[in-house]
């Protein structure tokens, strides 16, 4: 008994040394974030108590950095909340600890009605700070917000707070896309009781249509470079590939097929869209020139492939540019990316829940998808380097086909 | 070359004026300040492309009337859009009762069960519509008095979630335009 105990005790200390060897929070075998520590800001409590809260998340959710104890931690953040003419100023520093170097020292003026948003500010710089990388903090997710048999656009922050409705039709709107300055969205309405794409300014609250032909009118969405619109028409024939100009005019058509073409996601250069097509039986992804010209089949696994989407990871970063599909494998859907080598796709969601509709963060990093479980619809975070999943909060009814915004949309 | 230093300073001083405003009084993004306008007209009716002849008449929900096919819903199986041999007789009946009405302008909609990923069951959706199309035409049908519609999945016949549901979910559905 006491030998045992012994070794117990023991262990106990070897286990106990090596955890405070480790500063760094080891959750994959080839990545490593830094261990962070957010002691909070002094000052009134009810702000300072917000404050602190949606920079755990962040910084929890920024997947460059580990919520870890201050005895524990390679950063260390303080910080202090004062009233200031009116309103309030949040100074926040970051000291690193084993240098005990200030890597960030800065005021940030705020109101006790934006809170989240100051938080988010602060946890982007604290990011940057700390390791280099541009944060995602105050980016944003378009979704389709389902709640009795209508279907209205929202928008909310990337950690899922702060959902706001943008239509109010009473109508279906679905399949929303950002313009690349984060100004605008381009999507399907039935406003009119046809597929048509609109798009709204989300500055000056107006709509345009982009396109109302007869048939389907679907799946825009904007080139990188934000002049041109790929999108589903079916109005000469089964649904094909158009591109156009974004301001209207130039109409194009890329296919001409039995099958039916749709889900459109432009190539990281631009110079290539890659897309579903049917027209071999069961759905799978291909590409072509923006020009035109001869498709190329790209995926010939698993049998069924379709919702591609593109990330577009910043010049400099260390993401390689990644194809997401949503697959069906025996009757469920997965999430995966394309691997060109093999021509299949390999999964990175896949559970007894149907997961559909990846659309990447900028930073190339994260994605958020739609996860149905029980025929119930909600958001979800996939962080691409170490396979974590992240339940964003539930909205109140059904939340489905996300579209990640830009970082450009931002003010600061 | 002086000008344009002075013109890029003003305009960094006024953006950092800017900056600092926004900051400290409340901040929301402008489209939280009031939600898309809903009346509003969302501009001309088709989109000048230059192609001549790409209009679509105007039809709400209330122009439509469902009841005279109700009997003659369509269905499909699973991922197909092929029109089944059984489902040709109810075709054959919307074909006659256009063909007596010759005024009249039809509407056919395609839809999904809920089994497959959304923006693709959209583009199903209207092949299946598309090939409904297809057989009235082939009965004698002008094309241009039908036009098709598809709402993927987003509009069930039966809210269920078993293979009876959406066995009535993969349809496709005639309206005649009043």
């Amino acid at each position: 008994m006491r030998r045992m105990a012994y070794w117990v005790v023991l262990l106990g200390l070897i286990v106990r040394g090596m955890a405070m060897a480790e500063a760094q929070v080891v959750v994959s075998k080839n990545f490593v974030k830094k261990s962070f520590a957010v002691t909070g800001f002094t000052g009134d409590a009810a702000v300072a108590g917000q404050v602190t809260e949606v920079l755990k998340n962040d910084v929890r959710l920024s997947g460059y950095l580990a919520l870890a104890q201050s005895s524990d931690a390679e950063f260390v953040q303080q910080g202090s909340v004062r009233a200031d003419r009116g309103g309030l100023t949040i100074d926040c520093s970051v000291t690193e600890k084993a240098t005990k170097r200030t890597v960030l020292s800065q005021s940030y003026p705020a109101s006790a009605q934006d809170l989240r948003r100051a938080a988010h500010v602060i946890s982007d710089d604290i990011v940057k700070a700390a390791t280099g990388q541009r944060g995602i903090a105050q980016t944003k997710i378009a979704f389709v917000w389902t709640h009795g048999k209508a279907k209205e656009l929202a928008v909310m922050d990337y950690d899922g707070y702060n959902a706001r409705q943008l239509t109010y039709d009473k109508s279906i709107s679905v399949h929303p896309r950002w313009s690349p300055d984060g100004r605008r969205i381009i999507y399907t309405s039935f406003l009119q009781t046809f597929p048509d794409v609109l798009e709204a300014d989300l500055y000056t609250t107006k709509r345009r249509r982009i396109a109302s032909f007869p048939g389907l009118n679907s799946g825009a969405v904007f080139s990188p470079d934000g002049q041109s619109i790929a999108l589903t028409l079916s109005k000469d024939g089964n649904p094909e590939l158009y591109t156009m100009n974004a301001n209207g005019g130039s109409l194009q058509r890329l296919t001409h097929t039995a099958g039916a073409e749709s889900s459109p996601t432009w190539s990281p250069d631009g110079q290539s869209i890659t897309y579903v097509s049917d027209d071999r039986g069961s759905p799978q992804i291909y590409q072509i020139r923006r020009e035109g010209g001869e498709p190329t089949r790209l995926t010939v696994s698993p049998a069924y492939n379709t919702e591609p989407d593109w990330s577009r990871p910043p010049s400099g970063s260390n993401m390689a540019s990644m194809l997401a599909v949503t697959s069906r494998v025996a009757g469920r859907f997965e999430i995966g990316i394309y691997d060109s080598a093999t021509r299949a796709v390999v999964p990175k969601v896949a559970d007894d829940a149907d997961n559909a509709d990846p659309s990447w963060a900028p930073n190339g990093r994260f994605l958020v998808f739609t996860k149905t479980r029980r025929w119930r619809s909600r958001l979800y975070l996939l962080d691409v380097l170490t396979g974590e999943q992240v339940e964003l909060p539930a909205v109140e009814g059904d939340a489905s086909e996300p579209a990640w915004g830009p970082w450009s949309g931002n003010i600061k | 070359m002086m000008r344009n230093r002075f013109l890029s300073q003003a305009l960094c001083l006024a953006l950092i004026a800017t900056l600092g405003l926004t900051g400290c009084k409340n901040f929301r993004w402008p489209w939280q300040k009031k939600p898309l306008a809903t009346t509003e007209n969302p501009g001309p009716i088709g989109l000048n492309t230059g192609i001549p002849g790409e209009q679509r008449p105007i039809i709400t929900d209330a122009n439509l009337d469902h009841s005279q096919f109700v009997a003659d819903i369509v269905y499909f199986d699973l991922d197909s859009a092929k029109v089944k041999p059984g489902n040709v007789s109810k075709i054959r009946m919307v074909a006659d009762w256009m063909k007596s009405n010759p005024g009249k302008k039809l509407v056919v909609e395609g839809y999904c069960d809920e089994r497959g990923t959304a923006e693709y069951n959209r583009a199903l959706g209207e092949r299946r519509a598309q090939a409904a199309r297809e057989e009235l035409v082939h009965m004698g049908v002008d094309p241009s008095r039908i036009s098709t519609s598809s709402y993927g999945s987003d509009r069930p016949a039966d809210p269920g979630h078993d293979e009876a549901a959406w066995a009535k979910n993969r349809r496709c559905e005639f309206a005649i335009v009043k």
